[in-house]
């Protein structure tokens, strides 16, 4: 009889512990590439869709007014003006160009124009025109919708341990 | 008792001492061990343990406490405990993907976290401190965490005006005001205009019974001679506003009839020049050139028609006015030459423009539109309606009201309707328990219930009276962010000055040049101080830009400036009085006050600096990389050959000093010219120049 009580008083407590354990969240759920603040369609495959969070939204945003009139081949008005140049310009999405170069060159290059990085003078500078935070958010649109994916370098270590 | 029982008895004592101590601590126990595990101090612990396994240990361990943390913002009333669990929110080093949540760093965004804390963009309870409570919709609180892909609602609850930063919240805006729906619906920051739909007084002068009983039927639906063309969604722009009422065989009927007797005035036709009219009888070939007129005038500007293309059917065009693939299937002949010659006598609102015709182009144009915009199997399954019997008339006007068609539409002499349809400026602040769910299986969320609301009104009501509209998944997205964001409520104090004002200042000159303001609804594409269209460039410094000469021909005969475009100024046939009272008014009036037209003198300018400008042109800075002139060149910029004909060379000067003071979203980049370069480019762009006038342009047409 008594330990039958115990028993049920350990039970008791057991279980209201239990209830406080936390949980894990819900999991996200299935279609997590519409599940964001922007998107911009796979340039290459009509079907996909690239998720963007804010800073790659805005940078699209910037792309669409400033830039996609020489790199893209379709422009919101009017024909591309892509072909037009000698040598062309690459288009935004190609990684085989972009993933290469670091995040500095290209700030360097947007900011001061192609001829102050060796490229062609038919890019010209947008240090006057747009803010330091647009240049950085196109660029990071840019790695957004690179093909083939862009991956960033790995992170430098650290120099000493902090421990 | 006996004593040796008594011994008994106390050893059972003593036992059941011993247990009931031992099961009393224990229950004691609970409380404390139940604190050590509650949830946010688990997620704490393990965040210390997390720290411990990156390289910046000491960084991200440095401003941490083991207690709840929290963020009070008194004046928006929020209380904010998410960083409790949420640790890492705000250390760059978490950012990737690398670390798991709810460590993770938030995404870069304009909004210090520290200072905004998560719910105000969120939602979600910000109080509690266990995960269920937080994100999910309890007992207690209905108001789960917003799905990422709405987020945008927030950012409007606050910012009322357009948010350049906020896409899918402003299309949503920009499709609650293109579909009308402030016509039955109370909405926050959108205010009635003073028309919505088109005027019905006189339909019954416009179009057939057969043509209303169809449009009525099913407006989304133009049938191509080639086939049937489904103008599906709204996506495409140039779906009709009208959306699908759900109407039965005998309230189309009925409706049908009674609009085809609203007529309060006859039609006079238009007699036309007899000579012309002979012309005519002899040349039937003739309508070639109406069509070729029709291109010339460019009305696709404004108006779409359907085109086909390697065995694509497109509609091309713009969506001011309505599309007119098979236009002369709809409206009466007379009607149309009518309206052509002022459209402003019909509607008194209409936005187009009165054009100066001759008769000879007003007949070819209207024998165009009569003879190849046109479908006669339009109205093929149309029953034979015959005119309307008394009842059938009384029926429409009643069912009129009731279908809330006087919510949009005006007949005189009926009395408008204001708010049919429920208040939505709180929508976005609405409990689950305040909406009508009906039988549907759907989730019991705001977000759900919008959208099924939107998508199918009869999924949620049975008896839902608001229309069937047909949108993508991407516009509904859109509208559903902007029906969010309509909180309600007015800004807490020291916020105010994120709503600016809509420009609501008409720009309403007077005079000789006001008048031909209005006939020609300059308004309507171009943008005089803060107000106007935006489809054609901003004219508010145009006096500055262009020379008097320039603009008196350019409006006699508009040739863009920008070859590649689709959209085009129209040709109004102006004549040269008129054209020079524009101008002469643009040139006076419309000057900014960054440009000294005194300060550059040409006649300074010697050859050595045009050929020094020349050579900055064309090598230093590639500037054709963008313009062209002569043939060759690109073209994001206007084409600079006739730039010495066009602007004035003191707004050069200043253009290159700083473009985006003279046009603000200008996307021509600000150089660091020196002055030198800046006197020898002006020199050298005044020299090109063009003579004689070039051709007349035409509008790309139908099956080319």
């Amino acid at each position: 009889m008594k330990p039958r009580f115990v028993m049920v008083l350990l039970l008791v407590a057991g279980a209201s512990l239990g209830t406080s354990c936390h949980r894990k969240p819900a999991a996200a759920k299935s279609d997590p590439l519409s599940r964001a603040y922007d998107s911009e369609q796979d340039w290459n495959d009509p079907q996909r869709v690239i998720p963007l969070n804010y800073q790659e939204a805005q940078g699209k945003r910037v792309f669409y007014q400033y830039c996609v009139w020489c790199h893209a081949d379709s422009t919101p008005a009017g024909p591309s003006n892509r072909s037009n140049l000698n040598p062309m310009p690459p288009l935004a999405s190609d990684g085989a160009v972009f993933n290469s170069l670091s995040d500095d060159l290209l700030r360097n290059t947007i900011t001061l124009g192609g001829s102050a990085v060796g490229k062609s003078t038919l890019m010209p500078p947008w240090g006057n025109t747009l803010k330091q935070d647009d240049v950085n958010a196109v660029i990071t649109f840019y790695r957004a919708i690179a093909q083939p994916p862009y991956q960033p370098p790995a992170r430098p270590g650290p120099q000493y341990s902090v421990r | 008792m006996i004593p040796e029982e008594m011994g008994k008895v106390s050893k059972r004592f003593r036992w059941a001492f011993a247990v009931s101590s031992v099961v009393f601590l224990a229950g004691l126990a609970v409380s404390p061990v139940r604190e050590y595990l509650r949830s946010w101090k688990r997620y704490e612990r393990d965040y210390v343990r997390f720290a411990q396994t990156r390289p910046d240990t000491k960084r991200l361990l440095a401003d941490f406490r083991f207690e709840v943390s929290q963020i009070w913002i008194p004046k928006m009333d929020v209380v904010d405990r998410c960083t409790t669990c949420h640790q890492g929110i705000t250390q760059p080093s978490l950012q990737d993907s690398s670390a798991p949540q709810p460590f993770r760093a938030h995404p870069l965004i304009p909004h210090r976290v520290r200072d905004w804390g998560c719910v105000i963009c969120h939602r979600g309870q910000g109080l509690a401190t266990e995960v269920r409570d937080a994100h999910e919709t309890t007992l207690a609180w209905e108001q789960p965490i917003l799905s990422v892909e709405y987020i945008q609602a927030s950012c409007g609850v606050c910012h009322r005006s357009d948010l350049k930063e906020a896409p899918r919240l402003d299309r949503g805006r920009e499709i609650l005001v293109r579909l009308n729906c402030v016509g039955c619906h109370r909405l926050q920051g959108v205010e009635r205009p003073a028309m919505l739909g088109p005027d019905l007084t006189n339909i019954g002068g416009k179009v057939t019974r057969a043509w209303i009983y169809k449009w009525l039927k099913e407006p989304r639906t133009i049938t191509a001679s080639d086939g049937t063309v489904e103008v599906n969604g709204y996506e495409n722009e140039d779906e009709p506003r009208m959306p699908k009422f759900r109407l039965g065989e005998n309230e189309l009927v009925a409706l049908s009839g009674y609009l085809s007797t609203l007529q309060s005035e006859k039609i006079q036709p238009y007699k036309f020049d007899p000579r012309v009219v002979a012309a005519w009888a002899k040349r039937p070939d003739l309508v070639e050139q109406g069509e070729t007129r029709f291109r010339q005038m460019f009305c696709v500007t404004c108006h779409s028609l359907a085109v086909t293309r390697a065995g694509e059917t497109k509609l091309i065009g713009g969506d001011i006015g309505p599309e007119l693939t098979k236009v002369a299937s709809k409206v009466n002949p007379d009607w149309l030459v009518t309206w052509l010659r002022n459209p402003q006598a019909y509607f008194p609102h209409a936005e187009m423009p009165r054009y100066q015709w001759s008769d000879q182009d007003l007949f070819l144009v209207s024998r165009y539109i009569e003879s190849n915009l046109t479908d006669t199997s339009l109205l093929s399954d149309v029953p034979n309606l015959g005119s309307p019997s008394l009842a059938e008339v009384q029926l429409g006007k009643r069912l009129f009201m009731e279908k809330g068609c006087g919510s949009c539409h005006v007949i005189q002499g009926v009395a408008p309707q204001t708010d049919f349809g429920p208040d939505l400026t709180s929508l976005g602040r609405k409990t689950i328990s305040q909406l009508e769910f009906g039988n549907s299986k759907i989730p019991r969320t705001l977000v759900a219930y919008i959208e099924a609301k939107v998508t199918n009104p009869l999924s949620v009501n049975a008896a839902a009276r608001m229309p069937q509209y047909t949108l993508s998944q991407s516009d509904l997205t859109a509208l559903t962010t902007a029906l969010l964001s309509m909180s309600g409520s007015s800004l807490p104090a020291g916020l105010e000055g994120l709503v600016q004002p809509a420009e609501h200042v008409k720009f309403r000159p007077a005079g000789a040049y006001g008048e031909l303001y209005e006939r020609y609804k300059c308004y309507v594409c171009h943008r005089f101080n803060g107000y106007g269209g935006t489809l054609a460039p901003d004219l508010s410094f145009e006096g500055s830009r262009a020379q008097h000469k320039w603009i008196v021909d350019f409006l006699k005969n508009p040739q863009t400036l920008r070859p590649t475009l689709t959209f085009r100024m129209p040709q109004f046939n102006i004549p040269t009085e008129e054209a020079t009272v524009l101008a002469d008014y643009l040139a006076m009036v419309t000057q900014s006050p960054n440009v000294n037209m005194a300060a550059v003198e040409t006649k300074a300018f010697t050859p050595q600096m045009v050929s020094l400008g020349k050579q900055l042109y064309e090598v230093k800075y590639q500037c054709q990389s963008c313009h062209t002139i002569g043939s060759s060149g690109g073209y994001v910029g206007p084409n600079l050959s006739n730039v010495g004909n066009w602007t004035n060379s003191a707004w050069i000067e200043e253009w290159l000093k700083d473009p985006q003071s003279l046009v603000p979203d200008t996307i021509e980049p600000r150089r660091s010219f020196t002055d030198e370069e800046r006197t020898a480019l002006t020199a050298y762009l005044m020299t090109l120049k063009q003579s004689g006038p070039g051709k007349v342009a035409t509008a790309v047409g139908r099956g080319q």
